[in-house]
């Protein structure tokens, strides 16, 4: 009975689940159909679920069905077809509850009311048998509700069918809801940002932080050399020298970090891309050598990136936010330094900071990238000039230094900074990545050798208060061994092993604190904030922008 | 909507070994095996709904399988009275190896 349509047929028909969403809420249909994002929450699985028991049910009375209709341009899947008196009678079950009238009559919600008529016309049109009825059975207060199928119905379902088509031929992604109650049990909620999107529309807003959830899985560091990461079964088996073996249950894995030469098998790396774990490779020098990831965004996101930042203007505008984020960060950390500093440092602090703030006015009139460029240099220059000042007197000469170095770090507290600035790296690119957006097209960076220039534009909003901030608590409180922390070769210093598994504590560490977002208004950790800065980058080609790198410290 | 997680203790009693086999290897990646048949999970409730449907898949009408949600004061009891192996608690949110 299964109908076969030729390709070209079946792209233009829409799926009947695909009504149930548009009618539903508009930009939940686009952002499937269109953007091709998809995420199983709780329902999606409890409603599968509901369909293996019911399979397992004896009565077999049910099947399901596949059907395609070309006139219609509409294709579908039935949870069941029964004969009901010589009548086709089409079922779908639903997990929850009926919809209650003022009578407390149980009705069908607007959304699964279209699809069961959907599927009455798909049944008509496809099997050329007319159909009077389809029932929706909710599960949760167990009542069935009969739709009748009238010639309203037949042209309600036409028109939703040309609308869906018309939808997927725009380029706009429809604004939010207005009836905030379906995004709470919006399964599309953590990307579709609905409490973010009102309120770059409405600044008056109050969110009720329908943000979404912190992901809370562990990020794995493989750091000792001679590792061996494997499968076993469904869980991720990290082997190491003369030490018991590890075991990770895969679904509480975020991210593996291999340092230096650990090895990974093939299986792993499967299985990683297969649960969305992310798979990166630091080198044994602390640098960022790549990622292995096959979560492609959809093609149409990217489309969008490209035709932005092909944009001059808004890469401009981008690229002077960021500027100005960053700048803005580290002139608020010298002058936190500066409340608790002796008097002299304070004297000394003050001029930068004041001429930092002079640069920082000059940031919204740049007219190019190239005087963008100047201005962070300024900037950059004062500010690592200062940043010497802020190291308390107890530190020792050896972790002391005078301004910033790198490729490769010439003294200790470089090597800190460079190997900071590469784990956060690691973790914008996973942020990217996650998102689906892509890396190597960027706004302010350009393309350069191996690194990618979105993740080198991202990562200035986390350079102060990741690094930076991080790097010089640790040395103002001892925690940084001269000798066994570090590798010195000629002029080149590293970490040691012992000063990375420390390091990579420390900033892990760091991640858990949590921020508050000054025009989000709620509490964050950074570990989530990687994906909320580029979801609000991807908002600012989307007519929602507005909240992008506003993250500086007070 | 911000995704709570919860402690959960799963229980099956499974009839044929393959069955168990599997039920067993699909609770590894999901969790901390306490007992011969009894796993403990940190579970948000998408995971939970997942964990039930893959389940279902592999579970026959004869077997049985007890899910219990606990919630943190039951959890904190825990060690009071049992062993002090019985429920170690869990660790940072990230490791190094
Ligand atoms: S979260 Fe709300 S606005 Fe966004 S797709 Fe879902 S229902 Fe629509």
């Amino acid at each position: 009975m299964v109908m076969m349509a030729d390709p070209i047929a079946r792209q233009d028909s829409v799926r009947v689940s695909a009504l149930h969403a548009l009618a539903y809420c508009p930009r939940l249909f686009y952002l499937e159909e269109v953007e091709e994002l998809y995420t199983q929450d709780a329902a999606v699985f409890a409603g599968r679920r509901l369909h293996v028991e019911l399979e397992q049910q004896e009565d077999a009375q049910w099947q399901d069905l596949y059907l395609e209709s070309e006139d219609l341009g509409l294709r579908g899947r039935l949870d069941a077809l029964r004969t009901r008196s010589g009548q086709l009678i089409p079922y779908e079950h639903k997990r929850g509850r009926a919809h209650r009238d003022e009578a407390n009559q149980p009705q069908a919600w607007d959304s699964d009311r279209l699809q069961i008529l959907a599927y009455a016309c798909l049944i008509e049109s496809a099997l050329g048998t007319p159909v009077a009825e389809g029932r929706i059975r909710y599960h949760a207060d167990n009542v069935v509700v009969h739709v009748p199928l009238t010639d309203a119905g037949r042209a309600e379902v036409r028109q939703a069918i040309a609308a869906a088509r018309a939808l997927r031929q725009s380029d706009l992604r429809p604004p939010v809801t207005v009836n905030e109650r379906l995004c709470a049990r919006c399964s599309l909620a953590p990307v579709c940002l609905p409490e973010e999107a009102r309120l770059a529309h409405d600044r008056e807003w109050e969110p009720v932080r329908l943000f979404p959830a912190d992901d809370d899985r562990q990020v794995v560091h493989v750091l000792e050399p001679g590792s061996r990461v494997g499968r076993t079964g469904e869980q991720l088996k990290v082997a190491r020298l003369n030490q018991p073996v590890e075991l990770f249950p895969i679904r509480q894995v975020a991210q593996v970090v291999l340092h230096s030469y650990a090895q990974i098998s093939t299986q792993a790396l499967h299985f990683c891309a297969d649960q969305g774990v992310g798979v990166h490779f630091i080198s044994g020098g602390g640098r960022y050598l790549g990622s292995f990831d096959t979560r492609q965004g959809s093609i149409q996101r990217r489309i969008r990136q490209y035709q932005a930042l092909t944009d001059g203007a808004v890469c401009l505008r981008l690229a002077q936010r960021l500027v100005m984020c960053r700048g803005q960060g580290q002139r608020k950390f010298l002058m936190r330094g500066q409340r608790s500093a002796s008097p002299a440092v304070q004297a000394a602090l003050k001029p930068t900071i004041a001429q930092m703030q002079a640069v920082l006015k000059q940031v919204d009139r740049a007219d190019s990238l190239a005087t963008l460029l100047g201005l962070e240099g300024k900037l950059a220059a004062l500010y690592f000039g200062a940043l010497p000042l802020l190291i308390g007197e107890k530190v020792p000469p050896e972790l002391r230094f005078d301004g910033r170095n790198r490729r490769p770090p010439k003294d200790r507290f470089n090597a800190l900074l460079s190997f900071g600035y590469a784990l956060v790296f690691k973790d914008v690119m996973n942020g990217i990545l996650t998102v689906g957006l892509e890396p190597a097209l960027g706004f302010y960076h350009q393309p350069r050798s191996q690194a990618a220039p979105l993740a080198l534009d991202l990562l200035e909003i986390f350079r102060v208060p990741l690094v930076d901030m991080t790097v010089m608590a640790s040395v103002n409180r001892g925690q940084w061994d001269v000798a066994a922390d570090f590798e010195v070769r000629g002029p080149q210093v590293w970490l040691s092993e012992v000063g990375r598994h420390k390091f990579v504590e420390l900033y892990e560490r760091r991640k858990e604190e949590t921020w508050k977002h000054p025009k989000l208004g709620y509490a964050l950790s950074y570990r989530r904030w990687f994906e909320l800065e580029v979801r609000l980058l991807e908002k600012e080609w989307m007519g929602e922008g507005g909240l992008f790198a506003q993250l500086v410290l007070r | 909507m911000a995704e709570l997680k919860h402690w959960y203790m799963v229980c099956y009693d499974i009839r044929d070994p393959k069955r168990w086999r599997k039920a067993y290897r699909l609770l590894e990646g999901y969790g901390e095996r306490l007992q011969y048949s009894i796993f403990r999970c940190w579970l948000s409730q998408r995971d939970r709904e997942r964990l039930r449907w893959e389940l279902e898949k592999v579970l026959a009408a004869e077997d049985s399988l007890l899910l219990v949600g606990m919630c943190d004061r039951c959890v904190q009891r825990i060690p009071s009275y049992n062993r002090p192996e019985s429920w170690q608690v869990r660790g940072d949110r990230f490791r190094i190896l």
